[in-house]
């Protein structure tokens, strides 16, 4: 008896593991890349629709009154893709990509334009230097 | 206003999700593994016996002798006193300041790590101890005797090492957490009144009691140094089994309440990014709507949720044990929870290993780099030439991080089950009925590990 219960046990158990597997692989496919953006203050992180990152949809971070409008931009590339992102600002401001250790000046009323290779993997931040609040966030998926 | 996890304040990176091929990979290896530990477990406890060999007689004097004892004790008092040193007079930025790196990521991830492989690094380097010691030798040269101490009760057993460690984490995380990140002189302040606390309670109960039960570091770091393949007994360093010293550890009261709070506070700060966020956004608009300021709403919600992640992870546990009294021939309820509390030890490692690794590897780059050469972070040094280095990112790949993230969390659930499996065969002599009392301990290792998966692959957006 105690065979055919560790049987089933097992069979229930590879049976649960497959299952688990298969459902792995179909949402692997899903990763998104490229220019997503959404705004982190919703909490609801529901990706729109990407628009390829041509030169005339780099994606723009507007800042106002010291806060990025709509919330922290996150921007999803594939490690060895372009970042590019503009930043404009009322007021003017020192911007800090974390990680990639890359600062611009932004004059009051202008905008600022980074263009660079997403060589680095993980998580970062862009923030307004000054006044220490974060701006943007890079994912560079692998 | 965001749910800061630690390593936010010190780094510029953070960890990606695990993705969820690789998750349902985790979690499929994690239950086959399972069943076969059930079908095919040893009969006869292997880890209950420490199976010690004493290493060479030379080499255990050396290291272990007064002058090495003295010396390394030196150490630890300097460097604890040079991290507060560079707290109180160095910049208030807390990734440019030696302090808060070396104590939060060298010392409060490097101990465990390291003791974890090698045995308990922590004691003879414990500064807390070291003065303790020399204080205790200095009125035994002048008094003539021993300082007399109050009796230690033992019902506290662990405890105040247990709330020590969540009141640690607590001033990391919490505390330190939203847009009032725990600045380097808050730290050495923190520091300080640790030492005068510490010291305080060593006069009272004497040095050696607060170590083993009431300090909390000694207590969390010797934790993981149970699982380390050195020791000493009798004076002498030995060698013995891997794991085998974590069987004796869980003797003293309070000890499963202590790994629970390590497996607790290490979910919270890996899920407030991600599993916790929704839940840890809507608890604190309730309390901000009530009126109440936002760093106060925000450190009460944070407060809340690490204290449910404590009875969440020890509830699994209990209902674990209560299932194990279920089976002919259990021991009582209360010799079954401190019985296999030293099974969760690994557990408490691989959910460090799995959120802190990729963390501490970058963080050491910077600890000996730019924070050795400039510890105050004025830019006026440079010690060792390092001023200007910065951290390597491209030295681990996300995929090697996700691979060790997932590897630790499999690993510490197997070394878990061989430890649950070996203690049930001490309870239940006879085979089948320690294998049936094993479901249970099973049903709460995979519910941990699966729980450890699921917070690295939750999407921290």
């Amino acid at each position: 008896m105690r065979d055919v219960r560790k049987l089933v046990l097992a069979l229930l158990v590879v049976a649960a593991a497959m299952a688990l597997s298969a459902c792995g692989g179909s949402d692997a496919s899903t990763t998104a890349s490229g220019g997503t953006g959404t705004g982190a203050d919703s909490g609801k992180s529901a990706p729109e629709a990407g628009k390829p990152a041509g030169s005339e949809d780099v994606p723009t971070i507007v800042v106002r009154n010291g806060e990025p409008v709509g919330g922290v931009k996150e921007l999803e590339y594939s490690a060895g893709e372009e970042i590019r992102f503009r930043v404009s600002s009322d007021a003017a401001e020192e911007i800090h990509v974390h990680g990639y250790d890359l600062m611009k000046d932004v004059p009051a009323g202008g905008t600022v334009e980074f263009d660079f290779p997403a060589e680095l993997e993980g998580i970062y931040e862009a923030e307004l230097e000054g006044l220490g609040v974060q701006i943007v966030e890079l994912r560079i998926n692998p | 206003m965001n749910f800061l996890p630690l390593a936010h304040a010190l780094a510029s990176r953070q960890d990606l999700p695990v993705p969820a091929w690789l998750f349902a990979w985790g979690a499929s290896i994690v239950l086959i593994v399972s069943f076969f530990a059930l079908a095919a477990g040893w009969r006869t406890p292997r880890f209950e016996r420490l199976h010690e060999r004493p290493l060479g007689a030379g080499l255990s004097r050396s290291l272990l002798g007064l002058p090495m004892q003295v010396l390394f004790g030196a150490i630890g008092v300097l460097l604890l006193g040079f991290a507060i040193y560079a707290g109180l007079e160095g910049t208030t930025a807390p990734d440019r300041n030696f302090a808060l790196t070396f104590l939060f990521v060298t010392c409060w991830l490097g101990f465990p790590f390291f003791s974890a492989v090698f045995g308990d690094l922590f004691r003879p380097f414990n500064p807390w101890r070291a003065i303790g010691r020399a204080v205790g030798a200095g009125f035994r040269a002048i008094a003539g005797q021993g300082a007399a101490h109050l009796r230690y009760p033992q019902r506290l057993g662990r405890w105040p090492a247990a709330i020590g460690l969540i009141a640690v984490v607590w001033l990391e995380v919490v505390y330190g957490s939203g847009g009032v990140v725990l600045d380097p002189k808050a730290g050495a302040h923190a520091a300080l009144f640790y030492s005068v606390y510490t010291l305080a309670m060593m006069a009272v109960f004497g040095v050696e009691e607060w170590c083993e039960k009431g300090e909390v570091f000694s207590v969390y770091f010797g934790m993981f140094g149970r699982l380390g393949i050195f020791g000493t007994e009798d004076g002498r360093l030995q060698r013995r089994r891997p794991f085998s010293a974590a069987t004796t550890w869980a003797t003293i009261p309070g000890s499963a309440a202590m790994v629970i709070a390590s497996i607790a506070t290490t979910s919270f700060d890996g899920g407030q990014e991600g599993a916790f966020k929704d839940g840890l956004e809507s608890v604190f608009n309730w309390f901000k709507d009530g009126g109440m300021d936002p760093t106060a709403a925000l450190r009460l919600t944070d407060t809340i949720f690490m204290l449910l992640c404590f009875a969440g992870v020890a509830l699994i546990y209990l209902l674990g044990v209560r299932g194990m009294r279920t089976v002919p021939g259990a021991p009582s309820l209360r010799k079954l929870r401190d019985g296999f509390a030293h099974t969760l030890i690994p557990i408490a490692l691989a959910y460090l290993v799995a959120h802190y690794f990729s963390f501490f590897f970058f963080q050491e780059q910077a600890q000996f780099t730019y924070l050795l050469s400039d510890p105050l972070g004025t830019g006026t040094t440079d010690i060792f030439g390092t001023a200007s280095a910065g951290v390597d990112y491209r030295a681990l790949s996300a995929n090697t991080i996700w691979y060790v993230q997932v590897g630790a969390l499999i690993a510490g659930h197997v070394i878990g089950l061989m430890l649950a499996h070996d203690r049930a065969l001490v309870y239940w002599p006879d085979y089948r009925k320690a294998t049936a009392s094993q479901y249970w301990m099973l049903a709460v290792m995979v519910a941990f590990t699966c729980f450890g998966l699921y917070l690295l692959s939750v999407s921290n957006g």
